[in-house]
């Protein structure tokens, strides 16, 4: 397909994703056939822009009058040239720049896509496809004498409305996970303009996934959270975690919060405190046993370390990193480790370094890395026999290709299972392949987009977690997926109920610490929980 | 914004059927909603699991961990499944009033 193709006034949407087009899944799902994309309701087409795949993540109303239309139009364009201005883009001009100039149009990138390459490669799925639209639009409307060359240069993109409610739904195809910028050959980032774009949309136009943003990064900086809890929530939760570890363990543990000159700050994503507490529990109770000096944070904002803002607003992202740092430089700690978040890792080290230049920065550092010093220490003694199920590893993106942290959680996990239980996935470390679920994706939930990344984002993470279990696919037989990040976890939670992966197969999911508590030792009771064992409670 | 019509009254909704003002919940509306989640008959049972989660809620604007739901009810997740056939977040959060779950939970 054409890139002009996007200035296409059907109506219609340019592709249609149909399930026998999608790759194919491993055993027992060789022969599994996939629902389509649920259509939008009557009622919803009327109502959203879907003209790019049929799909509505965002659920862009139409503009009301031509006017207002055309106000958008020019309010993306004018977005455009300020991404592409020192003054009004600091942060990532530099990036995106050589972005925008250097594509050599190899399509190396687009066997790398998951998205594209599950979708039964469809054209506006290409990670290339996106950035030449962007491209096109900059070249014709934002170079001197475009407009007149557009046409010999192959630049023709008539750009309507159609262009920019299609590529603020396309700015909503990709994970971010930057698989592609990793495998080009000069290093083009179309992940970034893809981010840039979003930013473009969210700062300008005030368009942006609900989820993120008015559900998201808004109720993080009024609430203290995007889950909207609150700092007496948080107390009470933390209180609820002793007795739990106390219950489960025999030992009272004081989780330590707010703990001037503490020497580490440990933020966790506050979706953990919710929905798997048992990781800030595994946590407190690795960290007592091997007499780590830390604390957690009640202060608001402080003991929730998502930054939405990184998949999509400066603004929003520099409100939340801002004050991250300050509450970790008032309680005067030496440094702040991130638990198992992936984005909380990219947001709070490769990207605040980048956007806050100048500040009095405090050294942060990966969980994973001290929980390996951890092990490395002999403080606590781990009996692998515990753990002896076949275990496989999900690399998060933000941790593993963008920070290159690699070795550590394999040798936590060669430390912890007895061994030739855990295998790799293929390919795995830097070359992982995204759950699915970033940028926002995990939890992005309106219209039909849930079905659209069911079946197309996470659809290379399911063929990669059961290609690492083929020949033990006996439901009988449990198996664990490692996954230490709390955005991964959910997005494998909820493609392992659409598929009914443990049903099928008997394959389950975790963090990390998680299996590393199981293993101690001093544990009497195991500390994993499988769902059917949790049922039956 | 979608609505629900549930025995001649109206209610606003998202698009997964949650309640969009919890200011709008009372008892009346439990029993409303709980039909849509296929309870025909609020019980005791019903009522305890929905106040709990209705108050901590209203405490801390937030829905309780299921972890300490059925510690604090003492039901288990599966008697939960029994009363609300679609769990605790989908279905007596929802009969609770509360918004639908936002952030990475």
């Amino acid at each position: 397909m054409r890139a002009e193709e996007i200035a296409s006034k059907s109506g219609q949407p340019l592709v249609d994703p149909k399930p026998q087009d999608y790759a194919p899944l491993p055993p027992p799902y060789d022969k599994y056939e996939d629902e389509p994309i649920a259509e939008l309701t009557a009622d919803q087409k009327a109502k959203w822009e879907h003209s790019l795949d049929g799909v509505s993540a965002l659920n862009l109303p139409r503009p009301e009058s031509k006017e207002e239309e055309e106000r958008l139009v020019r309010a993306f364009l004018s977005g455009l040239e300020k991404l592409l201005q020192k003054e009004n883009n600091w942060t990532f001009l530099q990036p995106l720049t050589l972005s925008m100039e250097y594509c050599a149009r190899c399509q190396t990138c687009a066997d790398a896509c998951p998205v594209y390459e599950m979708s039964g490669r469809k054209d506006i799925y290409r990670p290339t496809f996106r950035s030449d639209v962007v491209r096109k639009i900059a070249k014709k409307y934002l170079s001197p004498g475009g407009k007149i060359l557009a046409g010999f240069r192959g630049h023709d993109i008539d750009l309507n409305w159609e262009v920019v409610a299609r590529l603020a739904e396309l700015a909503y195809r990709c994970t971010l996970c930057r698989r592609c910028a990793q495998v080009c050959p000069i290093g083009v980032d179309n992940g970034l303009i893809t981010h840039e774009l979003r930013k473009l949309f969210s700062q300008e136009l005030g368009i942006a996934a609900a989820e993120i943003h008015s559900k998201g990064s808004v109720k993080h900086l009024q609430f203290g959270s995007s889950t909207g809890m609150v700092k007496a929530a948080v107390v009470d939760i933390i209180e609820y975690l002793e007795d739990d570890i106390e219950e489960k363990t025999g030992k009272r543990i004081k989780i330590p919060v707010n703990k001037k000159g503490a020497e580490i700050l440990l933020v966790h994503n506050a979706g953990e405190f919710m929905s798997w507490p048992e990781n800030p529990m595994a946590f407190a109770i690795l960290f007592d046993a091997a007499g780590i000096d830390y604390t957690l944070s009640t202060e608001t904002i402080g003991y929730d370390a998502v930054n939405y803002g990184v998949w999509y607003d400066d603004v929003q992202f520099a409100r939340v990193a801002l004050t991250h740092l300050n509450i970790a430089r008032d309680l005067g700690v030496k440094k702040i480790v991130i638990g198992e978040c992936g984005h909380a890792h990219k947001a709070l080290s490769v990207i605040a370094d980048r956007l806050l230049p100048g500040q009095q920065m405090i050294p942060r550092e990966s969980s994973y890395t001290l929980l390996w010093d951890i092990v490395k220490s002999g403080k606590i003694k781990f009996d692998p026999t515990k753990n002896d199920f076949p275990v496989t590893l999900h690399d998060p993106c933000n941790i593993v290709r963008l920070m290159g942290v690699v070795k550590p959680q394999r040798e936590i996990l060669k430390a912890i299972t007895p061994p030739g239980r855990f295998r790799e996935m293929t390919p795995h470390g830097v070359e992982n392949y995204c759950c699915g679920g970033g940028s926002g994706f995990a939890i992005m939930g309106s219209g039909n987009f849930p079905d659209w990344k069911l079946r197309l984002s996470c659809r290379k993470k399911v063929q990669q977690i059961l290609g690492a279990f083929q020949g033990e696919m006996d439901p009988s037989v449990k198996k664990m997926v490692c996954s230490p990040c709390s955005n991964c976890k959910g997005m494998i939670r909820d493609a392992f109920e659409h598929y009914e992966v443990y049903p099928k197969t008997g394959i389950w999911y975790t963090g990390l610490v998680e299996m590393m508590v199981n293993a101690m030792v001093d544990q009497e009771q195991p500390f994993l929980e499988w769902p059917d064992e949790d049922e039956d409670e | 914004m979608p609505t629900i019509e549930i025995e001649g009254r109206t209610f606003e909704v998202d698009e997964d059927g949650f309640l969009q003002d919890p200011g709008q919940w009372n008892e009346e509306v439990a029993r409303l909603f709980a039909k849509t989640e296929g309870v025909e008959e609020m019980t005791d049972e019903h009522w305890k699991l929905v106040n709990y989660i209705r108050n901590y809620y209203m405490e801390f604007n937030i829905a309780p961990m299921i972890r300490k739901l059925c510690k604090d009810t003492g039901f288990k997740l599966k008697k939960i499944y029994e009363l609300f056939p679609s769990g605790p977040a989908k279905g007596a959060c929802k009969v609770a009033g509360l918004p639908k779950p936002t952030g990475c939970v």
